[in-house]
């Protein structure tokens, strides 16, 4: 009993007076919830930071003042991201700390330099987040959307990362992009956001990356092209469609909750020929036109026009990927990778290449359902 | 300081018990000096009656008794009454002794014994028994007319229950044993009962169901309370010091309570139960860790509003042994584990606070731990008070003076609070004390120290062995039946026949 006691007390005198001590409490650390990443124009990284108060944060509950922001935006510059991050803290009493960093936002400028050796070191860092929301921003640098005020929530951060849930995509996660990076059949596809004349930032769809030369931008798909895009890499939850119909003289609008994709890979006279079917069930929302959806001919009329027109745009999209930008954003190459795997590896080398004399086929299956919503107008 | 101990020691074994020396002799015939020695005994004992009284002008009798331990109205009817009255019938016959003639013919009484032990003598007197002694003659007659005031039965105060008998123990053995004995209908109901303690001749009683009880439980606790030599037992709890297996373990390896319904169910399962005259707590053994987070109105109440009772009980109790340590390691250790809005608000009151978070919520541990001690202790009356003082003090003005953060305030009564939930009292001492040394450990080595303290609880758990049956079965060692008691009570037509719950 007395050398258990004994060891117990040497035990604890031990632990407290090695010094191997990290407890830190929150008033130690600054809490950021976004990071960027830039080059200025003479070529030095810039990072920048958006750094919460706590103390304004909590005096604007109590007294409802506004004359104090609850965040700050730092940044610095440096030769490399560790020298650029040790010019942030020097500028902060306490410890910058990564943990809740919701947003990560990389500068066009960087992007088209090449990001690859930087973003690296970046994230990491053991406590830097991988659950933070990776965005490009368009025509301008991080610090500036991170200065941007916003409507509904305390940082523009928070506005940031519930922005892609609520135009109906699956968040982009700084993890999902590193998977993206790693993967050999796969080219990154970041969502972007642009900074409007009005001081607001905008989504802007998303930026095509060429992984293969030092993760490097070479171009944009709009709103439109990336929901599509999405839809095909089953990265989509929510969309809604407006096809006009010519022969009615008006418009059908359908909003699609069930989307499913599937991708074939098949082998004919020596030629990979991929075949993408997308399908989704919805419910009309809005119908312009004089059919009535209730009638079961109307309602082929409107499924079959809503599919090839649907059909048509998403050929176009990929055709526009294969030819102008030659990147595989759709993970044709994993499926490839995934359904014939000895042909992947004599395909590997080469796919940039091969994915843009690819022979893809696509097949939309539209389906309308809860017809009774919303038939036909009410004026005649 | 040694000799002190050595002198005192001596001291102690000299008065060991004062009462049987000196007196250990045989009754004289001549009752005027025997009437001294018993008078010298009882030295400035104000409550020692003698009566003397003459039959026939010749038969001298005595009659020695404690004033408020006897029934006086059998005393004159049955004994004085016969005896004065009718007087002793002429020629005596067969009967050659007054003794004789009044077992046989006068006394009214059920129990009468024939003693000629001065030492024997005084014991029963003082235990309420009427003392007789004739002259001439050698033996005494104590004759059983005891009679004193007891308390009637109560609710049991400390342990409510929705269900169920509302019955309590009362202190005195005979209506507890009397109380066990209209539960359960059956001569395989065993009370064995032992006398402990020199001064306080405390009587226990061990009562178990033959059959059911585990033998090795039971021989383990008679060659236990056959070993305890101390001069007092006043309460159950001074048993449960002497035959616990370990002094150091937090855990009581011995569960004790009031209500004759939750002893009964204890019997029927085949547990033993010792009841100590002049305490209504009862101790239950073997204990295990699981029936202290039992109610005892588990087995009334329908079986799927129980089951999940259970759950929020044990949810809570690992709460109320975690929630301070974790918060601890959590907020100083590990804020990324914490959901962002969440930590930039405690960041947000965190940021007025003077002390750090771990004396922050060691000090209100402390007040919380001291708040609750007073309000046990104090008049009915002023226990509101105390509360609502304790509330405002603590809850308000504490946080809005900025000496406290008010997570902090919320964490520990939330803790506080789930300690309440245990419904065994006695079950929620420890829950509440390994509190503190898992509050340092995780504000030395944040998550790893919690862990590192769950798991000594544990290997402590495994260890414990009170009485030969482990204390966390039927988890360790695992037995399947009696596993599923643990997580699901069981509606009892399902329960196979043998394991049967009362």
């Amino acid at each position: 009993m007395k050398r258990t006691t004994n060891l117990c007390i040497a035990f604890l005198f031990l632990s407290v007076t090695t010094g191997c001590w990290n407890l830190e409490e929150p008033d130690q650390l600054s809490f950021v919830t976004g990071a960027g990443l830039d080059l200025t124009e003479d070529g030095k990284l810039e990072a920048s930071y958006l750094v919460v108060l706590p103390a304004s944060l909590g005096s604007g509950q109590i007294s409802g003042g506004e004359n104090k922001n609850s965040f700050q935006v730092m940044s610095a510059t440096g030769k490399n991201v560790s020298d650029a991050m040790v010019n942030v803290q020097s500028k902060l009493s306490r410890k910058v700390f990564s943990g809740h960093r919701d947003i990560f936002l990389v500068g066009q400028r960087l992007a088209e330099h090449g990001m690859g050796k930087t973003i690296d070191p970046f994230l990491r860092i053991p406590k830097s987040e991988m659950r933070s929301m990776i965005y490009v921003v368009k025509n301008g640098k991080p610090k500036d959307v991170f200065s941007i005020v916003p409507f509904f929530d305390r940082f523009i951060t928070t506005s940031l990362s519930d922005e892609q849930k609520a135009i109906g995509l699956k968040p982009y996660l700084a993890r999902e992009f590193v998977v993206d990076v790693l993967s050999e059949g796969k080219q990154p596809l970041v969502p972007v956001v642009g900074l409007n004349p009005s001081g607001h930032y905008s989504y802007r769809g998303s930026g095509i990356f060429n992984k293969a030369d030092n993760v490097k931008l070479v171009g944009f798909l709009n709103m439109k092209e990336t929901a599509y895009a999405r839809w095909i890499t089953n990265d989509l939850t929510r969309v809604t469609l407006t096809s006009s119909i010519p022969k009615e003289d008006g418009s059908i609008s359908l909003t699609l909750h069930s989307l499913d994709q599937n991708i074939h890979v098949q082998k004919i006279d020596e030629q990979l020929q991929i075949t993408v079917q997308l399908s989704g069930k919805g419910t009309i929302i809005e119908n312009t036109t004089n059919l009535d959806p209730t009638k079961q001919k109307d309602l082929q009329l409107i499924q079959d026009e809503l599919n090839q027109k649907n059909q048509k745009l998403v050929h176009k999209i990929i055709k526009k990927v294969q030819e102008e930008y030659k990147m595989d954003i759709f993970g044709f190459g994993e499926q490839v990778h995934q359904q014939s795997p000895q042909q992947w590896k004599s395909l590997k080398q080469n796919w940039t290449e091969t994915f843009s004399q690819l022979n893809v086929s696509v097949k939309v299956d539209l389906q309308c359902t809860n017809l009774g919503q919303t038939d036909s107008s009410i004026y005649p | 300081m040694g000799l002190f101990k050595k002198s005192y020691i001596k001291n102690k074994s000299k008065t060991n018990n004062p009462s049987k020396e000196n007196i250990s002799q045989n009754i004289d015939k001549n009752i005027i000096k025997n009437e001294q020695i018993l008078k010298d005994i009882f030295q400035n004992c104000s409550d020692i009656m003698y009566r003397k009284i003459t039959i026939h002008g010749q038969n001298k009798l005595l009659l020695i008794y404690v004033d408020g331990m006897v029934d006086v109205d059998i005393i004159i009817s049955n004994i004085l009454k016969p005896l004065m009255y009718e007087g002793l019938p002429q020629g005596l016959g067969s009967i050659d002794s007054v003794a004789q003639m009044c077992e046989e013919k006068h006394l009214s009484a059920l129990q009468i014994k024939k003693l000629s032990d001065f030492g024997d003598i005084t014991d029963h007197i003082l235990k309420g028994n009427l003392a007789i002694l004739a002259d001439k003659e050698t033996t005494a007659l104590v004759v059983d007319v005891k009679k004193f005031e007891t308390r009637s039965i109560d609710e049991p105060a400390n342990e409510p229950s929705l269900r169920g008998s509302r019955e309590s123990f009362t202190e005195s053995l005979r209506t507890n044993t009397t109380m066990l004995r209209r539960i359960i209908v059956t001569p395989k109901l065993k009370i064995e009962s032992t006398t402990i303690g020199n001064l306080t001749q405390t009587e226990i009683a061990v009562a178990y169901i033959e059959g059911t009880v585990s033998m090795t439980v039971l021989n383990k606790i008679r060659e236990r309370l056959d070993r305890i030599q101390t001069d007092r037992i006043l309460e159950s709890g001074n048993i449960e010091e002497f035959i616990e297996e370990t002094h150091f373990s937090p855990f009581p390896q011995l569960l004790n309570s009031e209500r004759p319904d939750v002893v009964a169910s204890s019997l029927l399962e085949g547990r033993v139960a010792i009841l100590t005259n002049g305490s209504p707590s009862t101790l239950i053994a073997p204990m295990t860790f699981w029936a202290g987070l039992q109610a005892p109105d588990d087995y009334h109440q329908r079986f799927i509003f129980v089951s999940l009772v259970r759950w929020i009980r044990y949810v809570f109790t690992i709460i109320s042994v975690l929630l301070p340590s974790l918060y601890i390691a959590l907020t100083n250790f590990h804020p990324e584990m914490i959901p962002p809005v969440l930590m930039l608000n405690i960041a947000i009151l965190r940021e007025s606070a003077p002390f750090p978070t771990v004396i922050e919520v060691l000090m209100m541990e402390i007040v919380f731990e001291g708040l609750q001690e007073a309000g046990i202790r104090l008049p009915k009356q002023i226990g509101p008070l105390v509360s609502i003082v304790g509330a405002l003090v603590i809850g308000e003005a504490a946080v809005n003076a900025g000496i406290i953060s008010a997570p902090v305030v919320i964490i520990v009564s939330t803790a506080g609070i789930a300690s309440f939930i245990i419904p065994r009292y006695s079950f929620g001492f420890p829950m509440r004390m390994l509190r503190f040394p898992l509050l340092l450990l995780s504000g030395i080595f944040g998550l790893f120290g919690i862990a590192i303290g769950i798991i000594v609880i544990i290997i402590h758990l495994i260890h414990l062995n009170p009485f030969g049956a482990p204390y966390l079965y039927p988890v360790t060692p695992f037995n399947k039946r009696d596993f599923k008691d643990v997580w699901i009570r069981w509606p009892r037509k399902l329960v196979k026949k043998g394991g049967d719950k009362a």
